[in-house]
């Protein structure tokens, strides 16, 4: 008993160490597998890591567990209860994964949406209607929360019921870009989850984000690569699926395009071309099954409506739609996006 | 003859768009040298008049004095410049020497000679016109510059085409005037019956003219952002005649004679115009820009994005003081600068990217970029903005939409209302906001909107401007619920 507690402390520590995954996965295996001799090792020097890093591992397992709960977060080990099943059976699998927000529902199968981080329009939308017509069929979207492809497909699943997921590079309590923390706060408020294993508070580093995208794929069934250049993190997610024995689909593109490179290229190698969301969602049926009805998380789902077409199932008289528009403006219930209009509940 | 012989006429110079009276003297003096010198701070231009002169004398069957001839441009100390002295000079110059009576010299005379003896148009003829009725005396101008001086019917104006019609037409013995303005002036103007579909647009259009609201139109190319913002001139009310001699002085000043007086001006400035083209300056004697021949109109600036961002910010002090001050070494002019902006802009770089039928190439990160500078201290001034998106072609081919006649017929009353306020709403500032008569229902309907932060306190202000436009727009004097309601619409993002 003892010695599992001391154990599951050394765990708690390694896993605010903040090493690169796979190379600490390298040192505990030459450990002997023990956290307690890994620890150990680290702190006497034994093992090369920064001096920052070595000073964080000597915090002790109570106050980091004190400070995660304060702070309403969640560390699972491989092995505890809720440390997703689909984790384990993979190479390279993560020893621990820090946990934001709701636990995902039980039962739901989950498919991953990625691309690449300078998309066009072209891609963007496609994202984002594959992500709600996923969240409306009753799985759930992972993504990374990146910019770009990432970021349409968080929103599209926002339009959907099933609560969505984001696995990030950084600490689950950093939002990177900034510019998309009311997306993640908006997706935890729907009752999403969010995943990394890197401890709270890390930055953005770049070389966090590759080993990241082996957990995208690993935690979802299928991969659907949106617009994808031939470099960048959208083909390693999709070379991690089918390392993983995950079914890899992707969006065929215009042939010239560098950003369409990628995906063509997945396709000629044997990937499942998508075409639109109903054709996406047809694919998934197959691969998957039915759907699990929805969990219904936070629940009030959104539409996008053309401009024109929603001022004009408003009211005929142009300044009264106008004025309806407003008041939904001012009650939240609606906003105005790239010359669309976005409203809770189903369009008028 | 030996005390020498001396004659004098009048003139303008231009400062801004004001006239200053100028005395063209001249004396013939003693000597047998043939000279001509020329004083009173005169540019290359002024100094060249002497040749033109000189030969459309000789053309013109006039002797040039064969003795020493001082010409002076009084005041000394205000710099001259420009070709339209070389007529009052010739007139001063042949009444010295006695070639004419000294009556022919009483006038106010503007005019470049051509070495043929006849004469070509000058910048200025309007300001001139003013002068001379100021001063009382006839005024002799090209018919290149003449009929702008229509608006001022105190005024003798005499057309004259050549030295001899000047020398005839100062002893009033031919008198030709201004052939009157053309009277067919809206042709160029579209009807707003003309644009189909776009409801969101018209009324942003409208509400737009009727408060004086600058306007930013954001949509892909060839949605008909352009054609939008060429229909406002329509729907404005007509200039009163103290803002259309306003409007014909700068247009003088600019060497571009107005064609219909009464109606609000537009200009539309290529995004490549440099900044003194926009704001006025030039070198010497600085002239209007672009934005004060707007003044009483419209300043349309197309591809928003494309202007450099220098040059936006160089519009913003103007258009809030409507006037734009330009210091040079000589001197500090001031022009008006009352305009109204409407802006077009393109979502991203190509321009498709809410376009359903055409794809768009732009990355995310290049939109960004774009979008970036379109932001900045200006976009605050834009009350109204708004997306105008594709129509469908079942829009295209459906009925006309409302004519611009009955659209003006709301924003007249709207404006009057104004007028009566003294203010337009364009530039109502907290403090009249905090005072204007707003129902209850519209206060707590613009507090929801502050507290769920759908609208900040500067975008309050926005909208409560434009809510006391829709108000006007519908003859009420308290602003009610659902004008500030649809003022949150159209506030846009």
């Amino acid at each position: 008993m003892r010695a599992a507690e001391r154990v599951r402390e050394a765990w708690v520590q390694l896993a605010h160490v903040g090493m690169h995954p796979l190379r600490l996965r390298e040192v505990v295996d030459k450990a002997g597998g023990s956290p307690v001799a890994t620890l150990a090792a680290i702190v006497r020097g034994q093992v090369q890591v920064p001096e920052a890093a070595r000073r964080a591992a000597q915090v002790p397992a109570s106050r980091r567990l004190r400070e995660l709960e304060e702070a309403g977060l969640e560390l699972l080990l491989e092995g505890d209860p809720g440390f997703p099943q689909e984790l384990r059976d993979i190479p390279e699998a993560p020893l621990f994964l820090f946990r934001r927000g709701a636990a995902p529902g039980p039962g739901v199968k989950a498919v991953a949406i990625v691309g690449t981080r300078t998309c066009t329009s072209y891609g963007k939308r496609l994202a984002e209607q594959y992500g709600e017509a996923i969240s409306r069929s009753g799985w759930s979207v992972i993504s990374g929360l990146a910019r770009g492809i990432d970021a349409a497909a968080h929103r599209g699943s926002l339009c959907g019921p099933t609560p969505g997921t984001a696995v990030l590079g950084s600490g689950v309590d950093v939002w990177y870009p900034r510019a998309n923390a009311p997306l993640g706060e908006k997706l935890l408020e729907r009752g999403g989850t969010v995943w990394s294993e890197s401890p709270p508070g890390t930055p953005p580093l770049g070389w966090r984000f590759p080993p990241r995208n082996r957990i995208i794929s690993a935690l979802s069934r299928v991969v659907v690569i949106v617009e994808a250049a031939v470099t960048g993190g959208a083909l390693i997610t999709a070379r991690t699926a089918l390392a993983q024995g995950r079914e890899v689909c992707a969006t065929p593109g215009d042939v010239t395009r560098d950003s369409s490179v990628g995906c063509n290229q997945l396709i000629r190698d044997g990937a499942l071309p998508v075409h639109d969301p109903d054709d996406l969602v047809e694919t998934l049926r197959l691969l998957l099954g039915e759907p699990a009805p929805a969990s219904g998380g936070g629940g009030g789902a959104e539409t996008l409506v053309e401009m024109d077409d929603f001022l004009a199932g408003l009211d005929p008289d142009p300044a009264a739609a106008l004025a309806e528009l407003g008041r939904m403006q001012a009650r939240g219930e609606a906003t105005v996006e790239d010359g669309m209009v976005r409203c809770r509940g189903t369009a008028r | 003859m030996l005390d020498g012989m001396f004659a004098t006429t009048h003139s303008v110079a231009l400062v801004g768009v004001q006239a200053r009276r100028v005395s063209v003297e001249a004396h013939v003096g003693g000597g047998e040298k043939g000279r001509l010198s020329l004083v009173g701070l005169p540019d290359k231009a002024v100094r060249e008049a002497k040749d033109r002169v000189m030969a459309a004398m000789a053309v013109s069957g006039f002797r040039f004095p064969a003795r020493s001839v001082t010409v002076n441009l009084a005041p000394a100390d205000l710099p001259k410049s420009g070709s339209a002295y070389d007529l009052p000079i010739a007139l001063a110059l042949l009444a010295a020497a006695g070639e004419i009576p000294d009556a022919a010299c009483r006038v106010l005379a503007l005019g470049e000679l051509a070495l043929d003896g006849s004469i070509r148009p000058a910048r200025g003829g309007l300001a001139a016109a003013v002068t001379a009725v100021g001063m009382d005396v006839p005024c002799l101008l090209p018919s290149g510059c003449a009929s702008e001086t229509a608006i001022v019917p105190a005024a003798d104006t005499r057309v004259v085409n050549s030295l001899p019609e000047a020398i005839a037409a100062a002893q009033g013995k031919t008198v030709t005037r201004p052939p009157a303005p053309p009277s067919a002036p809206r042709a160029d103007v579209p009807d707003m019956a003309e644009v189909r579909g776009q409801l969101l647009a018209r009324r942003a259009l409208e509400v737009a003219a009727a408060g004086g609201h600058h306007l930013l139109m954001t949509g892909p190319p060839g949605v008909g952002k352009t054609m939008l913002a060429r229909c406002l001139p329509g729907i404005l009310p007509p200039l009163d005649e103290h803002s259309a001699l306003e409007v014909a002085q700068v247009w003088s000043a600019a060497g571009r004679p107005r064609s219909c007086l009464s109606l609000p001006p537009i200009r539309a400035p290529h995004h490549s115009a440099s900044r003194a083209a926009i704001l006025g300056g030039g070198s010497g004697i600085p002239t209007p820009g672009e934005l004060s021949m707007a003044h009483r109109g419209v300043l349309f600036l197309d591809e928003l994005g494309e202007f450099p961002p220098h040059l936006l910010d160089g519009l913003r002090q103007p258009l809030e003081e409507g006037t734009v001050t330009i210091a040079r070494k000589g001197a500090t002019v001031a022009f008006p600068a009352a305009a109204q902006l409407v802006a077009a802009a393109n979502p991203c770089p190509c321009g498709y990217r809410d376009d359903r039928r055409k794809p768009c190439g732009c990355t995310e990160r290049m939109v960004e970029r774009y979008q970036r500078r379109l932001s900045g201290p200006l976009m605050d001034r834009f009350d109204i903005r708004i997306k105008v998106p594709r129509v469908e072609a079942d829009a295209m081919v459906g009925p006309p939409g409302e004519p611009s006649r009955e659209v003006a017929g709301r924003v007249g009353a709207a404006c009057k209302l104004q007028d009566g306020r003294g203010m337009r709403n364009r530039d109502l500032g907290r403090s009249d906001l905090d005072r204007m008569r707003m129902e209850p229902g519209a206060r707590s309907l613009a507090e929801e909107a502050l507290r769920s932060g759908v609208l900040t306190g500067r975008g309050f202000d926005r909208v409560r401007r434009l809510s006391r436009t829709i108000a006007d727009l519908a003859e009420e004097e308290t602003v009610r619920e659902p004008h500030l309601a649809e003022a949150l619409a159209l506030r846009g993002a």
